[in-house]
């Protein structure tokens, strides 16, 4: 089996790996860089539980070749999250407004109130959910995870 | 027992590099876009393995949109999200913009493209009909040269596009919406988000004092491709806009189309919603 | 500081605190089966019956392939009876001569990689003799109607009161009509997983996503022919189950124990999206045939009804769910007649199996129904009718019970009528008017939900919940919560810790509750029935309580403060060790129940909840949108606000579900049809209506602090309060769920017909 060697940044570190280039991303970042923390739900792009950001943009990983993923891509994944001021913000918000409950979407469902929140600053109600339209969660019926993107919003760091 | 991990991807710098191993049997690989269809269906095994691929995901020469004297040329590449967001897209082709914008969630948008979504040849892909309304071309290379593929002659059959194996889509030349005419797509799918449709439309058409200049209608999950609706298109020309009209225009779409029953649907419902839906594009 | 804390003064229960294990899930370190590294673990794989029903005629390996590299397990290698110890022993788990529906498990096997093992299924052959099979609720339900003797009954019950019979009779109108529902997947987000390791003693250890450590241990100590104390079952972290968890997971422990045991090596199965949904249980597709008698001054005479369940290929727990079913098929209603005929029939299918609501959404999906025609018949709107028939407190239920206590009708109709002042807007419905843009419908429901389980079964299972004093770290004590009881998602731990933290008069840092392990907690029953916070939550708050006048009485003094308790409890764990108190839980005095006729006091209590549904159907695609609901629910003492609402907003949204998208069908070759999550269609965010909520709290004092059940509540009466908008839209009546645009349109054109 021949393979690939990729060097990324994956939540701000460096990281090469030497993998199949047909290896889904999602299974580099969890078997090959042991970050557990997003998921797989369905595995063909439907429920966005594997949902990390490729240079800032949502994207299902389990849909990835990881060969696909070039040199000096910026990965960043549920891990990366504290790393940062907003998502430390998302996060907090998340577990005010109870926007958790079996957990099992939230890796990706984090990701892609990342993506909004980085690029607008106050979406409004259908923004909010056209952003997580990827996202399938069977427990919360989505309302408590509107109302922690709001929260988290209105908290957002200025620059 | 092969699996997405045995196939050897391919990463060419550059498209002449791609269609020189095109050319050759032996290095000839699948061309791999974006991976949200091939990769689903190499996992579930509705496609089989193959040996090769060739990813041309990152080709430069296969992105951008610009406008040109034959209409707006989109790179193969271009990602859904690139075709909803593009001014020039949204102002010339509207209807492509808005069929880009109910494609999957924005995790599919920021990888899909255009032209996978069009070598995919689904029935119920999303693009189509928005590209056939607009009497394009879709243009192939090889490494003997391009070949311009009217739109209306590229979907032959089920999962089955005029493009040699040798070749690959590399742009799609579509005629920006005319002075005067107004484009529409519709999505009758199974949800409110991240549907697969159960019928689709786009229309073109020119209204000019209340009568009809011309139109380009197309519906998609259909028929085992996207279809025009020739019939229905040369009877209007001429035709007064009222509701005589609209309810004739209604019966003759739903006659024109023949669909099937499907997991999504049922052919009952998608011949008369096929209707419906055209009068709805038709309708201001 | 407070000179003395009172004990019985709640401090915790009723605040909404954010959820004990919120932290570890956004940030992504909760780990779940598949997170969890599995030393020198092999992979397995399940080799599965082709065609729904035939005769196994034998397993042909290929002698071409390498068989030394994989362990293989066939029914001739299970220790034990070869059953699933579940309501009977018929299913087997691993067919040995007869399989019964299309991927039964004929054989298991495990390699070091899952590859290799799917590798070497494709080297067995399976040598069988195909018999007919019988493949949906449509068939068996023609079957019933027509008397047919080749109807496979698996069970049946009935409830009578009074004369039903005589009483339609002597109606001044008779209204009768049938009510069909598919199957429903749970489409927990985290699919089935679990891991099996040998112990040392000859044992097994076996861990991963479950509702129900307990049932694990006692439905395979058989088959394995181990003692129940050498099967020892860990939960890890769950993505969400609603049922689907809760008999499933014995299933798949059998193939990773008897893997395991074999391949003396921990076995690891964890399905994929399109095994779970081909190959597990769902909610039971249901046909119903409800006859209803009205008095000429709209009261009911009479409720007939006949209610079966298509129950798939073996009872599991089929009985149960069809018990549910009956006991909430005629709730909610004062009349003196009713008569009610549960059964279940076999289909060559996937065993049907628990779903939230666990077959109450499927009875009260055609009572409030038919609820709404006979307000018609009589007259009346949905409103009028059912503020003048519904139960109240003093009144007699289908099996004779007077509800006594804790009733919330007709609190939650009343509130909700008014809040979405459902009068007026009832007045603005389209019925279908030609030429609208849009036609808009209002609709309600009203029931009620049987909390904890049914008669006298917690009596029988005895449910207890333990709380240790031990040190929670070093030279910290506290008390730590020991119950069987699960987090799926739901927010037990979070609630529990509420309730022990109230029993015990301390703050919640004193308390932990830790996932189960059957090595260390009792049973307090599994995690099912909406008993959690009901019945195990006042058991925890009893334990703690009782903990808590245990170190009061070993200082001679009453605890008064958290330093005080530090004190006393380092002091007593020094001297004496950990403390374990246990507490039972204990019926209502004079609780009675006949579990052969159906008579008597069929839940110890019961939450009520009331559902208005705002429609707008676009008459050029007859396309559906639910715009919003408005609901009132008693669930008694409300413990935590923000997870009891969750609970509300999650279970709605997967009624919606139910309502208006989630079809799955039976394909030729008798396989679930839309078994992937691109066609089985579930609410995005972009689906979600408005939704306006709000509790109204009757406590139930014999279980303190009062909670009711909330879990499977807000499931219940979605989909009737969405047809019966439907009807007010449109003038179509639906009675079959879910409700498309491809069935409107298909009744329209039948009634354009006639």
């Amino acid at each position: 089996m021949s393979t690939v060697k990729r060097t990324w940044v994956v939540n701000g570190e460096r990281w090469t790996v030497d993998l199949p280039p047909g290896r889904r991303l999602l299974d580099a970042l969890r078997n090959d860089l042991g970050l557990k923390g997003t998921k797989e739900g369905c595995g063909e792009g439907e429920c966005g539980a594997c949902t990390v950001l490729l240079n800032g943009e949502p994207v299902t990983s389990c849909l990835i070749a990881a060969g696909q993923v070039p040199d000096g891509a910026e990965i960043m994944t549920v891990e990366g999250l504290e790393k940062t001021e907003g998502g430390r913000i998302l996060q907090e918000a998340y577990i005010e407004r109870g926007a958790a409950q079996c957990g099992f979407c939230i890796p990706g469902m984090i990701m892609s109130s990342f993506a909004l929140l980085s690029k607008t600053r106050t979406p409004d109600d259908a923004e909010i959910r056209e952003a997580h339209a990827g996202n399938i969660c069977r427990c919360t019926g989505y309302e408590k995870i509107i109302e922690a993107v709001k929260l988290a919003a209105n908290r957002w760091p200025e620059k | 027992m092969r699996t997405v991990e045995d196939i050897e991807i391919r990463f060419p710098g550059s498209l002449a590099e791609a269609l020189a191993w095109q050319a050759d049997e032996k290095t000839r690989g699948r061309p791999l876009a974006g991976g949200t269809d091939l990769m689903v269906q190499w996992e579930s095994g509705v496609a089989a393995i193959p040996e090769r691929a060739v990813s041309l995901w990152g080709l430069k020469e296969l992105k951008g949109i610009r406008e040109t004297p034959r209409g707006i040329e989109i790179g193969a590449m271009t990602t859904h999200t690139e075709l909803r967001s593009s001014p020039l897209v949204r102002e010339k082709l509207p209807a492509l913009a808005a069929a880009a914008a109910t494609v999957g969630g924005r995790q599919i948008q920021n990888r899909g493209t255009i032209a996978g979504n069009v070598a995919n040849a689904s029935p119920a892909g999303d693009l189509a009909p928005t590209l056939l309304i607009t009497d394009g071309l879709a243009t192939a290379a090889s490494a003997s040269g391009r070949r311009d593929i009217p739109l209306a002659k590229l979907f032959t059959g089920y999962r089955k596009l005029d493009v040699r194996a040798d070749e690959l889509l590399v742009s799609f030349t579509l005629p920006a919406l005319p002075a005067g005419a107004r484009e529409k797509f519709h999505k009758i799918g199974t949800r409110a988000a991240q549907a697969i449709s159960k019928v689709m439309g786009a229309c073109r058409v020119r209204v000019q004092n209340g009568t009809i200049v011309s139109l380009a209608v197309s519906l998609g999950s259909v028929a085992p491709v996207p279809v025009r609706l020739p019939e229905l298109e040369q009877w209007i020309a001429g035709r007064r806009v009222d509701l005589n009209l609209l309810e004739e225009v209604e019966r003759r779409a739903s006659a024109e189309v023949h669909p099937i029953d499907d997991i999504r649907s049922t052919a009952t419902y998608r011949k008369w919603v096929s209707g419906r839906l055209v009068r709805a594009l038709l309708e201001a | 500081m407070p000179a003395t804390v009172q004990t019985r003064d709640p401090r915790w229960v009723g605040q909404g605190i954010p959820r004990v294990d919120a932290e570890d899930k956004v940030r992504g370190r909760a780990q779940y089966v598949d997170d969890l590294l599995v030393p020198n673990g092999w992979h397995g794989h399940v080799v599965r019956a082709p065609v729904p029903h035939g005769l196994l005629r034998g397993l042909t390996p290929d002698p071409a392939f390498d068989w030394s590299r994989v362990v293989v397990v066939t029914a001739k290698d299970i220790p034990g009876p070869n059953c699933i110890v579940s309501h009977d022993r018929s299913m087997p788990v691993i067919a040995s001569d007869e399989f019964l529906y299309a991927g039964e498990p004929v054989a298991l096997i495990a390699a070091p990689t899952l590859r290799l093992a799917r590798e070497a299924a494709e080297h067995l052959r399976i040598d069988f003799e195909e018999r007919p099979a019988i493949l949906t609720l449509h068939e068996v339900a023609d079957q019933f109607k027509h008397n047919d003797p080749a109807l496979v009954k698996l069970c049946g019950q009935t409830i009578r009161k009074g004369d039903a019979e005589a009483a339609l009779a002597r109606a001044h109108k008779v209204v009768e009509a049938e009510y069909t529902a598919g199957h429903q997947e749970q489409l927990y987000i985290e699919p089935q997983g679990l891991v099996a390791e040998p112990t040392g003693d000859g044992g097994v250890f076996i861990y991963g996503s479950m509702q129900c450590p307990y049932f694990i241990v006692h439905e395979l100590c058989e088959a394995l022919a181990l003692p129940p104390e050498k099967i020892r079952v860990k939960q890890a972290a769950v993505g969400g189950a609603f049922g689907g968890k809760e008999e499933f997971p014995t299933w798949l422990a059998g193939y990773v124990a008897l893997l395991a045991l074999k391949a003396k090596r921990p076995v690891k199965i964890v399905y994929d999206r399109h095994q779970d949904i081909l190959y597990t249980t769902k909610r039971h597709p249901v046909w119903s045939r409800y006859r209803t008698g009205l008095n000429r001054d709209g009261t009911i005479a009479a409720i007939a009804v006949d209610f079966l369940l298509d129950g798939g290929a073996y009872l599991t727990l089929s009985d149960v769910v069809m018990y549910r079913g009956i006991l909430h098929a005629a709730m909610g209603y004062r009349c003196d007649h009713v008569f009610v005929n549960g059964l279940v029939a076999r289909t060559n299918t996937v065993p049907s199996g628990a779903f939230r609501g666990f077959g109450a959404p499927q009875a009260i999906w055609g009572l409030e129904s038919h609820v709404d025609a006979m307000a018609a018949a009589a007259g009346m709107t949905p409103h009028e009718f059912r503020l003048k028939n519904c139960l109240v407190q003093g009144d007699t239920t289908p099996t004779g019970q007077v509800l006594k206590w804790s009733v919330g009708s007709p609190a939650v109709l009343e509130k909700s009528l008014e809040r979405c002042r459902f009068d007026e807007q009832w007045k603005k419905c389209s019925r279908g008017k030609p030429g609208a843009k849009s036609w808009y419908g209002i609709g309600v429901s009203f029931f009620a939900h049987g909390a904890a389980f049914t008669g006298d079964g917690e009596a029988r299972i005895k449910a207890r919940a333990a709380m240790d004093l031990d040190w929670l770290a070093p030279g910290r004590p506290g008390g730590i919560v020991r119950v069987s009881s699960t987090e799926m998602g739901q927010g037990a731990l979070t609630v529990l810790s509420q309730l022990a933290a109230d029993g015990l008069g301390l703050d919640l840092s004193r308390v932990s509750c830790p996932f189960p392990d059957t090595a260390l907690v009792p049973n307090s029953g599994p995690t099912v029935a909406s008993r959690t916070t009901m019945v195990v939550g006042s058991c925890v708050y009893g334990a703690a309580g009782k903990l808590k006048k245990a170190l009061e009485q070993f200082a001679g003094k009453p605890i008064a403060s958290g330093k005080e308790f530090d004190e006393i409890a380092s002091a007593y764990l020094n001297k004496h060790g950990r403390l374990r108190v246990e507490h039972l839980f204990v019926l209502p005095p004079g609780t009675q129940w006949d579990q052969k006729t159906f008579r008597g006091d069929s839940y110890p209590g019961y939450s009520w909840g009331c559902n208005v549904a705002e429609v707008e159907v676009d008459p050029r695609t007859l396309g559906i949108r639910v715009k919003k609901i408005t609901a009132f629910y008693d669930i008694g003492k409300v413990v935590n606000p923000v997870l009891a609402k969750g609970q509300i907003e999650g279970g709605l949204v997967q009624a919606l579900g139910y309502s208006v998208m989630e079809k799955i069908g039976i394909d030729r070759k008798g396989r679930f049809d839309a078994s992937r999550m691109q066609t089985y269609i579930i609410p995005t965010m972009q689906d979600i209506p408005e939704m306006d909520l709000d509790f109204v709290e009757f406590p139930f004092d014999h279980a303190p602090p009062g909670a009711k059940g909330v879990g499977e509540l807000p499931m219940d009466g979605l989909a009737p309060a969405i047809a019966n908008a439907i009807e007010a839209a449109t003038g179509l009546r639906m009675r079959d769920l879910p409700i498309t645009p491809e069935k409107l349109y298909e009744h329209s054109q039948k009634n354009l017909g006639r």
